[in-house]
């Protein structure tokens, strides 16, 4: 890169902590909501973001512009946004440390996009886990909005839009839009499939917004700057803007780094992280947390864009590198996701619910010398059976084994021929009597016994 | 027992709420602080506050895990079992966690201290092996720090953190 | 109207059919667990698994979420649905428990149907099942939760259609749980549909629990005899007794479901005291003897005091055949009767309501949830005729508003507006919310305060819900006829014509009092005389004697004097005890019965067992005593219209040889309707001829009642349970029912000194009782609502604490 990159939505950042208000104002804040706010038509907004290309850094990555000209326009009664904090992707911290450094960036980001919209009243939701940011989010709506940035007539504009922090009680699901929206209604968070999109009949029947809050914080800059700008900050020809992207796992400096979208993924591993602790060597790495698949070292060059990986079968997903070393067994890697996925299933349909279940239990067998050869296309047709699963949960679940299966199979037959796991891992029994006479319970039955541990 | 500015509270906050079915996480959990985890009572509680039915609250809270339907300590630990963590010997932090407490995962101290819960990925990857105590994060534990967040714990029973 | 080709076959279906029903119109069941036509769409089984060949969608899809199109081409049996169908089967079956050889869903098992037809028979998943606890529903649903295969059928019925609160999935992942917060009945009235739907045994029917497989039953389509909505069951029986009901699907009357107090009140009909043998004079004797005796006796009072001093009971409860041939009896003989109906308000009123249900204007109770506004004046849902609860809970969803007008205070599981109110003042109210509903509501505050000047506190309720009902286009009004006071009926019929100029239409409904109710009307022509008047004549000295066939009278001490009592009947009735002669009848489910439903649909009940004692009494647990006899033991009993066509013939006459001779005979109109003719679903009736004598006879209150007189307008109140004439024996029934309470205004049990569960002396008729009392905000003052059974007609009542109990 000729210019070296100069971060945007963690220029704030710093290790003193969230940025306030009136730094946050002193080094550009809110401009770009003075310059939209009646000077350019919500029309005029949701053009810049289509031609910005800004697409969804939650996961999905659908394009949040044509999402928000499905709204319907001018229709009374209220409409929603839901700025995505569940985050509890395995690997993935990048919207905690965004929040955490810089709240007016994301806050700013929404009431734009509520303005593009049109919507008056946002739900900022937020996992149990990330409590202290939610407190800190609190805090600062509390300021923003006496500083007339949130409410009524935000300044002076004669456009109403209100946010407030709508805290979860926590299950990965929550982070499914659809479930997500179940959840603040109150009601059990499955996913609701079918029907009118959400974007048209959601909240209360409203249409209604979900957007990560990475997504969301775009939003400033690209109006500042222009939709032109965002586009260039990325480095591959269909990208857009910059990404942030977390690196966890050996590495040196594990960490969330901000850098144009479609950085090779040497660069952001073996650049920003520092590369591999001594003595360790690359073997792997999930692209973007527990819901993609296994990146062999061939594609260590791969620029970390929507559009390069899904061209070498791979997902951006939420962008966040998870790095395993030789010394890391990948099948155990695999069960303790797939058991993770299997734990937070909602519960809804049948191959999730049950299927999860039997993959970890086949995976645990394997992963303690039991395994059998015909588990391995066992594996592969269970989890190709996944595409049919009522939401996408399921199929990211089985990511990970996927590409375990397609680009590290001699791993899964190795703990087959030797009976043991060759890295020595060693599995804990699973709970229960193994030829009881009499019921053997696995995990809390009705109602008092319900805990959050695992199962 | 419910307090009766605690009752009023939240009898207020429900009904200034256009949609007082938002408000049932926030109810839930202010019980749950309040008696310390979600018992009966609380349930009761929330139901004549929220207008709901105890099986309608039963079944939010038994999906979610952070609402504690048996008794936890004052403490909670939700060691985090994600595959950053696990890839940094998680078993062997959890064991000796669960040594020096000596419980099993899942269960409370004799002295209703200290809850220990695997919990799933809390987001603080880059600083595997974490976990979450009474919601603060703490990274890159090795058994020194765990033995020395521990003695902290039972040195200032007191210090109640933000998430419960 | 999209054509689509399904397995090779072409099929046209009517926009927004789901391709799983547009396959089920060919006769091809996709399998399928969790969709049900009646339940909204799930797609959480996944098992409907077919693969699209061509047209707008292609690949593997879940048919029950796919809207039929044109140009699709479906292959049902593809390979690769096959296959990926035969994996869900083996998911389903990872934690199911082998439980067949002790499950009582095996043998009618959807499980078992879909895997053996899913080809899905060896175990191959080498880890440990998930297992639960149970819980105890209450005395009728059974609870074994390891086989939950997580369709979510009950649920969705459960909160969704009936609107229940307590019962639920509770839990995640794997692990979720359908149950209750804590052991106890489930609270629902319709609770036991989850039975009939649950596709596994985890749901089934704790009364029938190990009683027979599906294979050992027999059964034949019936009709509930419990209230007069006449939903359709399915009766099963084994060894000669009744052991279970099921819902049987009527689009147009109870749809897929049935109503707990139809499903499990059919202990009336294997009563180990239920009499089956001829009595005469206590002693026993054969049906022959008996019916010669009881000609001769007839035909001595007939002699002696006239043929007029012989009057004949019936009730509601009686089918159509047994009407007929009494009535045909009667007539030939010139005896009093039959006398079907309590007394001339009740008459009147039933007589008035089925005129008023024109082929027009009679709602069925289907047609319920296409109402856009309901009217409920003196009909309490739940517990009278419990399914029509179920329908306005449908059109409440549907966004229709409900209004019910009643003394006792209702509960319904749908949002609805109560406005508690004196049974005189019903009218007056009814007035009211017409004038609300009227496009132009100028007058509409002059009319609250003009017509209901005594509830000022209801006004702000009604003014609410006026715009919405000025605003529907279908209303409903729906009238019950145990209200006292006169007036109803014919304000519900001026508000059907004041509406329907207005509105595109408006439906009636009337809940009718038994189950045959509109039956008995039907043989009516207004010239009958009911209970009280022959209990009267009784009193006068006119009646000598009393033929009484299958009724249950309050109070029939009055009969002791009688020169001859005689009663048929299936039940140990007070009334059976205390006649001369006695001759045992058969029940519907051994001769079957045509009941006519308050909407006046015809609907036959197919007899399912052969008479006769039941096996499980006969051999009292052993073996059956050797008897040499022919015929079954116990199977003297015989149809009444068959019992009551012999003494016919015995008299001289000339009875029915077909049960439906005398039906034609007492109304032409009938004639051609033998019940070999009827349609699946019923054949709708209507009474056209506008009767002499028709309105309902005036009884006038005896005295002022209300706060300060010290006397209470008595209203019938129902039970779920117990209270309908059948049910009232079955002992399920009577336990499940609980302890009979009076409910009064907490105004009223204020100022009397009388707090919840305090026991009071009520003084009705000149007789005193004792009773719970049970106060309730939701009553207007002045109004006592006691047990039906306690309560013939209406009447004033006094009310006092019991001495002896604390301050």
């Amino acid at each position: 890169m000729s210019t070296p990159f100069s971060p945007v939505l963690l220029r704030n950042r710093r290790d003193s902590g969230p940025l306030c208000l009136e730094d946050y104002c002193s080094t550009g804040g809110y401009e770009a909501l003075k310059a939209t706010l009646n000077k350019r038509s919500p029309g005029d907004v949701l053009e810049m973001v289509v031609e910005a290309n800004l697409r969804g850094r939650g996961g999905a990555g659908f394009p949040a512009g044509r999402k928000w000209q499905s709204v319907p326009k001018g229709r009374g009664g209220p409409k929603y946004i839901l700025p995505n904090t569940d985050e509890m992707e395995p690997g993935t911290f990048k919207d905690r440390i965004l929040v955490g450094a810089d709240p007016h960036l994301v806050i700013e980001g929404v009431v734009l996009c509520a303005y593009a919209v049109q919507a008056n009243h946002g739900l900022f939701f937020i996992r149990p886990s990330y409590e202290m940011d939610a407190e800190l989010m609190e805090k600062e709506v509390g300021i923003a909005r006496q500083a007339g940035y949130l409410g009524k007539n935000i300044l002076g504009s004669g456009f109403d839009f209100d946010l407030v922090v709508h805290r979860s009680a926590g299950r990965y699901i929550c982070g499914e839009a659809s479930a997500q929206i179940n959840a603040i209604a109150g009601n059990r968070p499955n996913p609701q499939k079918g029907g009118p999109r959400m974007a048209v009949q959601g909240l209360w029947g409203r249409p209604t917004v979900v957007n990560n809050v990475e997504t969301l914080a775009c939003l400033p800059g690209i109006l500042q700057n222009g939709a032109r700008w965002f586009k260039d900050l990325a480095l591959t020809p269909t990208g857009s803007g910059s990404k942030l992207y977390c690196v966890s796992g050996p590495v040196v400096r594990p960490g969330c780094f901000e850098l144009p979208m479609g950085a090779p993924l040497r660069d952001i591993v073996f650049g920003q992280a520092g590369g591999m602790l001594p003595g360790r060597s690359f073997k792997a790495c999930l692209p973007g947390g527990a819901s993609t698949a296994f990146l062999p070292a061939r594609h260590l060059d791969v620029a970390m864009d929507f559009d390069a990986l899904a061209a070498i079968g791979h997902r951006l997903g939420t962008g966040s590198i998870i790095v395993f070393d030789e010394d890391i067994c990948l099948v155990g890697a695999t069960l303790n996701m797939i058991n993770f996925f299997a734990r937070e299933s909602c519960g809804w349909c049948t191959p999730c619910r049950e299927g999860l279940p039997y993959i970890g239990e086949i995976l645990r067998q394997i992963e303690s010398g039991q395994g059998r050869e015909e588990y391995i296309p066992l594996l592969r047709r269970m989890a190709r059976n996944m595409d049919y699963a009522y939401c996408s949960f399921a199929q990211g679940a089985v990511a990970p084994l996927l590409g375990l299966l397609d680009s590290f199979e001699d791993e899964l037959r190795e703990h087959i021929a030797r009976r043991s796991c060759p890295f020595g891992a060693v599995v804990p029994a699973p709970p229960g009597k193994t030829c009881a006479t009499g019921p053997v319970t696995f995990g809390p039955t009705p109602c008092r016994e319900g805990l959050s541990c695992r199962i | 027992m419910l307090p009766e500015d605690l009752r009023e509270t939240l009898a207020r906050e429900i009904s200034l709420a256009e949609h007082p079915k938002e408000k049932i996480v926030d109810v839930l959990y202010a019980l749950q602080s309040h008696y310390g985890y979600l018992c009966d009572e609380a349930m009761r509680d929330a139901a004549e506050l929220l207008g709901m039915t105890l099986l309608e609250l039963e079944q939010l809270a038994t999906f979610y895990d952070f609402l504690y339907r048996r008794p936890v300590g004052r403490h909670i630990l939700h060691v985090c079992d994600g595959v950053v963590c696990w890839m940094f010997h998680q078993y062997s932090i959890l064991d000796h966690m669960c040594r020096k407490l000596g419980v099993e995962p899942g269960q409370t101290t004799a002295d209703g201290l200290i809850t220990v819960l695997p919990s799933g990925c809390v987001g603080n990857c880059h600083q595997a092996p974490a976990m979450l105590v009474n919601g603060r994060f703490y990274g890159g534990l090795t058994p020194e720090k765990i033995e020395a967040i521990i003695d902290e714990l039972r040195a200032s029973p007191d210090d109640m953190g933000p998430c419960r | 109207m999209p054509d689509l080709i399904i397995d090779g076959r072409a099929v046209t279906v009517p926009a927004g059919t789901p391709v799983i029903e547009a396959a089920q119109r060919l006769g091809i069941m996709i399998p399928r667990f969790c969709w049900h036509k009646a339940l909204k769409v799930a797609g959480a089984c996944r098992m409907c698994a077919v693969y699209f060949l061509d047209g707008p969608v292609k690949g593997l899809e879940m048919s029950c979420s796919t809207l039929a199109l044109d140009g699709m081409v479906v292959d049902t049996g593809h390979p690769e649905a096959v296959d990926f169908r035969r994996w869900v089967i083996e998911l389903l079956m990872v934690n199911h428990p082998h439980d067949c050889p002790v499950c009582d869903e095996g043998g009618q098992c959807l499980l078992q149907d879909e895997t053996i037809s899913g080809n899905h028979a060896l175990r191959r998943y080498p880890g440990r099942k998930r297992t639960y606890r149970d819980q105890d529903l209450g005395p009728f649903v059974a609870h074994e939760m390891n086989r939950c295969i997580h369709c979510y059928r009950c649920s969705r019925f459960y909160q969704d259609i009936a609107g229940g609160r307590d019962f639920g999935p509770m839990q995640i992942a794997s692990r979720v749980y359908f149950g209750r917060y804590e052991d106890g009945r489930l609270e629902s009235p319709f609770s036991g549909n989850i039975v009939d739907l649950c596709p596994t045994g985890v749901l089934t029917d704790k009364t029938a629990r190990f009683k027979a497989r599906h294979w050992d039953l027999e059964r034949a389509p019936s009709v509930c005899p419990h209230c007069s909505l006449g939903c359709n069951t399915t009766v099963n029986a084994r060894y000669r007794e009744v052991v279970r009901i099921e819902a049987r699907a009527n689009a147009a009357v109870n749809g897929y479901f049935l109503c707990d107090r139809g499903r499990f009140s059919h202990g009336f009909s294997s009563l180990p005291d239920r009499p089956r043998k001829a009595l005469s004079r206590g002693l026993e004797t054969s049906m022959e003897q008996a019916v010669t005796q009881l000609c001769a006796r007839l035909k001595e009072t007939a002699a002696r005091h006239g043929p007029q001093a012989l009057a004949c009971l019936s009730s509601s409860r009686a089918s159509l055949e047994t009407l007929g041939a009494l009535a045909g009896l009667a007539q030939s003989s010139g005896w009093t009767g039959p006398a079907v109906f309590s007394g001339p308000a009740q008459a009147g009123r039933t007589l008035q309501a089925t005129l008023a249900l024109s082929d027009t204007r009679a709602c069925s109770l289907a047609e319920v949830a296409q109402a856009d506004a309901v009217l409920c004046l003196g009909v309490d849902p739940v517990n009278e005729a419990p399914m029509l609860a179920l329908a306005l809970r449908q059109a409440a969803l549907r966004g229709a508003p409900v209004l019910t007008a009643d003394p006792r205070p209702l509960e319904l599981p749908l949002p609805f507006v109560h406005l508690p109110v004196h049974p005189r003042d019903l009218p007056a109210c009814l007035d009211a919310l017409i004038a609300l509903a009227a496009p132009a509501a100028e007058n509409a505050p002059d009319a609250l305060a003009r017509l209901l000047p005594g509830y000022p506190e209801l006004w702000p309720r009604l003014e609410q819900a006026a715009p919405a009902l000025a605003a529907c286009r279908r209303p409903l009004l729906v009238w019950g006829q145990a209200m006292p006071g006169p007036g109803l009926g014919e304000a519900v019929v001026r508000a059907a014509e004041v509406l329907s100029r207005t509105k595109d239409d408006c439906k009636l409904m009337a809940v009718l009092p038994g189950p045959n109710a509109y039956g008995a009307a039907l043989l009516d022509k207004g010239d009958r005389p009911t209970w009280r008047d022959v209990l009267a004549g009784v009193s006068a000295g006119r009646i000598k004697a009393v033929l009484a066939v299958e009724c249950d009278l309050p109070d029939p001490e009055i009969l002791g004097g009688l020169e001859m009592l005689a009663v048929l009947d299936h039940l140990p009735s007070p009334i059976a005890d205390m006649a001369q002669i006695f001759l045992p009848t058969t029940n519907l489910y051994e001769s079957g019965a045509s009941l006519v439903n308050n909407e006046g649909r015809l609907q036959f009940a197919r007899p399912v067992q052969a008479r006769g004692l039941p096996v499980s009494q006969d051999g009292r647990g052993g073996h059956p005593p050797r008897l040499y006899d022919l015929g079954l033991p116990g199977s003297d009993p015989k149809p009444a219209w068959e019992i009551l066509a012999d003494l016919q013939a015995a008299l001289g006459g000339r009875g029915p040889s077909h049960p439906w001779e005398a039906v034609a005979a007492a109304c032409p109109a009938l004639a051609h309707l033998a019940p070999e003719n009827y349609p699946f679903d019923g054949v709708r009736v209507v009474r056209h001829a506008a009767a002499p004598g028709l309105s309902p006879g005036a009884e006038a209150e005896a005295r002022d009642t209300g706060p300060g007189t010290g006397f209470f307008s008595v209203v019938r109140g129902e039970s779920l349970f117990g209270s309908d004439a059948l049910g009232s024996y079955s002992p399920l029934a009577r336990r499940a029912a609980g302890e009979p309470v009076a409910r009064l205004a907490s105004a009223d049990a204020l100022a009397l000194g009388l707090a919840d569960s305090d026991t009071a002396v009520i003084t009705l008729d000149g007789r005193s009782l004792e009773i719970g009392v049970r106060p309730s905000p939701h009553m207007p003052p002045g109004v006592l609502v006691l047990p039906g059974h306690l309560v013939l007609e209406s009447g004033t009542a006094r009310v006092g604490r019991k001495k002896g109990e604390g301050a």
